[in-house]
C-alpha cells in the first residue's frame, strides 16, 4: 500500500492522517509534508499512525526531524499509535522515551 | 501439502536495482518466504521489517551513483537466513547520516534481529541476519 496523507486543523493542533507504508520510498512525502505545515506556521502537530501498516528507520527519522522542526518555533509533536508492532520499533530504537505516544485522537488533544 | 507445513533446505535470491520503490517488492518476497516456515504472523511481520530495514539502509533514499544492484538471498534450513548485498559501503562503523535521522543506522535492526551481522569488505556491505525456526 502507497502513503496516504490527510491534514486538517483542530484545537489549534494540526493533525496529520498517515495511511499505508512509510518506509524509505514515501517517507520524503512525509518530511516535505511536516516541512510545508511548519513553514506556513503550524507548530504543534499531531501524526496519526493508526492506519499505519509499516513503519522503518528512515520514517522514524523523518518523524524525529520533524519533532525537531516544531521544537525549534516551541512547538510540540505527538504521535498516536495504537499498534504493538509499531510500538515495539519505537521501543527497540528507544524513540517511545523520545515521543508523546497516545492511544486516540482524543487522548492527544486532550493533552495541552 | 497442508497450510501451514514448513517447508525447509529452499529459498529465493532477488536482485535489485538502486531503487527505493523496489524495497516494497523485496518486503512482499520476504514475508512470501517466510510463510513458508510455518511460522505465526509476529514471526514474517519481524522477516519483512527487517529485510526491508537491511535493504532501505543499504539502497538510501536518494541515488548514490552507484548502478550495481543489490542482492537479497534468502535460504530456509533449521533457519531462516538472511544475507544482503551491496557493493556501496553503508557507513557500517560511521556515525548516523543521511534520512535515518537522530536514529542510529543500525539500532532497530541491532535490536530486533538477534543473530545479526554488518560487515564491510573494501566496497561490499553485507547483512547477515537469521532466526531458527522452531
Amino acid at each position: 500500500m502507497d502513503l496516504s496523507l490527510e491534514t486538517r486543523h483542530e484545537d489549534g493542533r494540526t493533525i496529520i492522517e498517515v495511511g499505508g507504508e512509510i518506509d524509505v520510498y514515501t517517507a520524503p512525502r512525509l518530511r516535505d509534508k511536516i516541512t510545508e505545515l511548519v513553514g506556513e506556521g503550524s507548530y504543534n502537530l499531531v501524526i496519526d499512525m493508526q492506519k499505519v501498516d509499516f513503519l522503518d528507520s528512515t520514517g522514524l527519522g523523518v518523524l524525529v526531524g520533524g519533532m525537531k522542526k516544531v521544537r525549534a518555533h516551541d512547538g510540540s509533536m505527538q504521535l498516536i499509535c495504537n499498534q504493538e508492532r509499531l510500538l515495539k520499533i519505537f521501543r527497540i530504537t528507544g524513540l517511545a522515551k523520545v515521543f508523546a505516544i497516545h492511544d486516540s485522537q482524543a487522548d492527544a488533544l486532550a493533552e495541552h | 501439502m497442508s497450510a501451514g507445513t514448513a517447508i525447509t533446505g529452499t529459498g529465493v535470491t532477488v536482485s535489485i536495482a538502486r531503487d527505493p520503490a523496489l524495497v516494497r517488492t523485496v518486503r512482499l518476497v520476504a514475508a512470501a518466504v517466510a510463510r513458508r516456515t510455518g511460522q505465526d504472523e509476529e514471526f514474517v511481520e519481524e522477516i519483512r521489517l527487517a529485510v526491508g530495514e537491511a535493504c532501505a539502509l543499504l539502497i538510501g533514499e536518494e541515488p548514490d551513483g552507484a548502478d550495481s544492484p543489490v542482492t537479497v538471498a534468502i535460504h530456509l534450513s533449521d533457519r531462516i537466513s538472511v544475507e544482503v548485498v551491496s557493493q556501496s559501503p553503508a557507513g557500517v562503523e560511521g556515525p548516523p547520516h543521511g534520512d535515518v535521522d537522530g536514529v542510529e543506522r543500525w539500532a532497530l535492526l541491532r535490536g530486533l534481529v538477534e543473530d545479526f551481522r554488518v560487515e564491510q569488505a573494501g566496497p561490499t556491505t553485507t547483512v547477515s541476519m537469521s532466526w531458527l525456526i522452531s
